[in-house]
């Protein structure tokens, strides 16, 4: 964890604390987690990145109280919960691939929390009606989950854990499975959701859009740590290490050397192309910048913007929403790659050979 | 998904349907020349008689009995094999599947032994209190679930195998405790498997024949389950009832085949 997140932390004190994970330990098969620390606060949404085999599911998993603890404590609003078995601990858990009980109808499914707590019949179809058309499905509370979309289900399995309005809500990669568009709509719910309800959430996602639109709050895994926490801008602006800005779609990271050019500014040089950027690092760095940071154009800009560099345009790729531009830079042959849409692309003609000049500020510079 | 090769002559594929075609004519053959063997009137008076109709009785109840008991315990067992860690996990795997390959007779006589008045302190701790096992039906139930109980513990721990534990953790999280979970969302959701493999026990508890002979003896009217009468019949020269025990069990056998295939049907498909 990053020392910055952990005194933003400290800052905010203990009542808004909600779940702390303390020197948090487990193996499981051949999974390791050591020494692991988290601290969400009431009300936050917290989104946990990574690579597969991070132990994000297990950590998910951990929490809802699955799986034991080799060591460590978990704590929620400061009382412990370590050893308190998963169904009175008042945590939720959505998982990607739905898990909506297949011999149950969708309102059984919804409903089915609140019939273990003993609620009566009128109050349990009452709430599961409230919930269901809340999330848009209320028509479906007959059928089967077999016969739904993939959309419909996820949002039965949302559904059936909010109606019990836990304290924390697990996400483990809730849309990962749905398409494009029932993925935008599901997360404008999901964040309506949490809105309305203040729920604590955690969310697992592989996709940078979720933090985007989402996220209070970003927890970077790999191997069973946490190697970064803190808010969006930090961890996707400036990330701790190559391995984030790899993960969070940088693009443009580069080891350089680093020395001090005045006025807080610092000069790098990669390859023999000369940076400007903000920093008081000295010596071997690594820098990354955003692909939407840099402005590309045909002609040299004249801009407040500290850095312009030359060079051809060597590919063009085309993902469906937006396009990427890899440009050679003409001292140090150094490959930037810039988006932008597939119209601007159009309207500025540019093309593969063309030269083309790239601008951007020295504050989008990131320095590690 | 098969793909057919339909429009080419191809001798080894001739060679090989005719050897699967000839097996199931041989098979037809063969069954249908015992069904026919005794005349049709014989049959019915077979089928009709006191001693075959006591067999039918005396196989379906200790077959029943038998399968409820080896499900009491393999239900647990075989959940437990599929879902937890525990030490000794591989060599009581191991253990359990040692009946499948070992022939029936030599459960039989280890039962015998164990359940002996004369031969073991258990048994004539038994016999001391007044409770006789040996050459009883108590011993055909015994000898049944002894038999058939690893046999049901593999079977239910593939259905079990089948349910995503993460059904079980979302119901946790949902308020249900453990034994509620098995209850309403394990059991439910491993149903076609469990009745499938209750089914198969049943059917085979139905022909038990080694491990009983052994340990509950071929007594006329007292231990004659259905192949009991079979081997009883067979060596006294009375092939007519020998013949009506047989057509019995072949017919429980297809029907127990055709209802494994229907539980069994959407199996494939189901909840992973």
């Amino acid at each position: 964890m990053s020392s910055m997140s952990e005194n933003g932390n400290a800052d905010r004190g203990v009542s808004e604390n909600c779940l702390t994970i303390d020197n948090f330990s487990i193996t499981l098969g051949d999974f390791k987690a050591d020494n692991l620390n988290l601290k969400v606060n009431a009300g936050e949404y917290c989104i946990i990145i990574g690579p597969t085999g991070a132990g994000k599911t297990i950590l998910l998993e951990t929490i809802a109280g699955i799986h034991r603890l080799k060591t460590g404590r978990i704590y929620l609003h400061g009382r412990d919960i370590t050893d308190m078995p998963p169904e009175l601990r008042g945590i939720g858990i959505v998982y990607q691939d739905y898990m909506l009980f297949p011999h149950m109808t969708i309102g059984d499914n919804i409903a089915f929390g609140l019939k273990q707590r003993g609620v009566s019949m009128e109050e349990r179809v009452r709430k599961t009606a409230e919930i269901a058309n809340k999330l848009g499905i209320g028509h479906l509370l007959g059928r089967y989950p077999q016969t739904l979309s993939g959309g419909e289900k996820q949002r039965a399995a949302i559904a059936r854990a909010v109606i019990l309005r836990p304290e924390v809500l697990l996400l483990d990669e809730p849309l990962s499975a749905l398409d494009n568009t029932t993925r935008e709509s599901l997360r404008r719910e999901l964040k309506k959701l949490h809105k309305e309800m203040h729920t604590t959430i955690i969310h697992i996602t592989h996709h940078f859009e979720d933090i985007y639109s989402l996220a209070d709050r970003v927890v970077v895994m790999r191997e069973g740590s946490i190697i970064q926490c803190g808010s969006v801008d930090e961890v996707v602006r400036k990330p701790d290490s190559r391995f984030i800005a790899d993960f969070t779609g940088m693009e443009n990271v580069f080891s350089g050397i680093c020395t001090p050019a005045g006025n807080e500014a610092s000069e790098i040089d990669i390859d023999g192309l000369k940076i400007y950027a903000v920093s008081e690092r000295i010596g071997d760095v690594n820098v990354g910048i955003r692909p939407e940071e840099l402005i590309i154009s045909k002609e040299k800009l004249t801009s407040s913007a500290r850095n312009s560099v030359r060079g051809e345009v060597i590919k063009i790729t085309d993902n469906g929403i937006f396009s990427k531009i890899a440009v050679a830079e003409e001292i140090s042959g150094t490959v930037f790659t810039a988006a932008l849409t597939k119209q601007s692309i159009e309207s500025m003609n540019i093309g593969i050979g063309d030269t083309v000049y790239l601008t951007f500020k020295a504050t989008a510079v990131h320095v590690f | 998904m098969t793909i057919r090769t339909k429009h080419h002559f191809s001798l080894f594929k001739l060679f090989c349907t005719g050897t699967a075609l000839a097996a199931v004519l041989g098979l037809i053959v063969i069954f249908a020349g015992m069904v026919l063997y005794p005349s049709f009137n014989d049959l019915i008076d077979c089928l009709l008689s006191e001693e075959i109709r006591f067999a039918i009785t005396l196989s379906m109840v200790t077959a029943l009995i038998s399968t409820f008991l080896c499900a009491v315990i393999a239900i647990p067992a075989a959940y437990s094999m599929t879902r937890f860690d525990f030490f000794g996990k591989e060599a009581a795997n191991i253990l359990l599947n040692l009946p499948l390959s070992l022939p029936p007779l030599v459960a039989g006589i280890a039962l015998l032994i164990f359940f002996s008045p004369v031969l073991s302190p258990f048994g004539s701790y038994l016999a001391s209190i007044g409770i006789n096992i040996v050459y009883t039906s108590a011993a055909i139930v015994i000898a049944q679930f002894f038999v058939n109980t690893p046999y049901m513990i593999r079977s239910l721990r593939s259905s079990f195998a089948m349910v995503n534990p993460r059904y079980e953790h979302t119901a946790r999280t949902l308020g249900c405790s453990e034994w509620n979970t098995f209850v309403q969302v394990t059991l439910p959701m491993a149903k076609s498997g469990l009745i499938a493999g209750i089914v198969i026990t049943w059917s085979k508890a139905m022909g038990e024949f080694g491990a009983v002979l052994m340990f509950a003896g071929a007594i006329a009217m007292k231990t004659e389950t259905l192949p009991m009468a079979l081997f009883i019949n067979m060596t006294t020269g009375d092939i007519e009832k020998s013949v009506a025990a047989a057509i019995i069990l072949l017919v429980i056998s297809a029907v127990v085949l055709v209802a494994v295939e229907h539980f069994g049907k959407d199996k494939g498909v189901e909840y992973v």
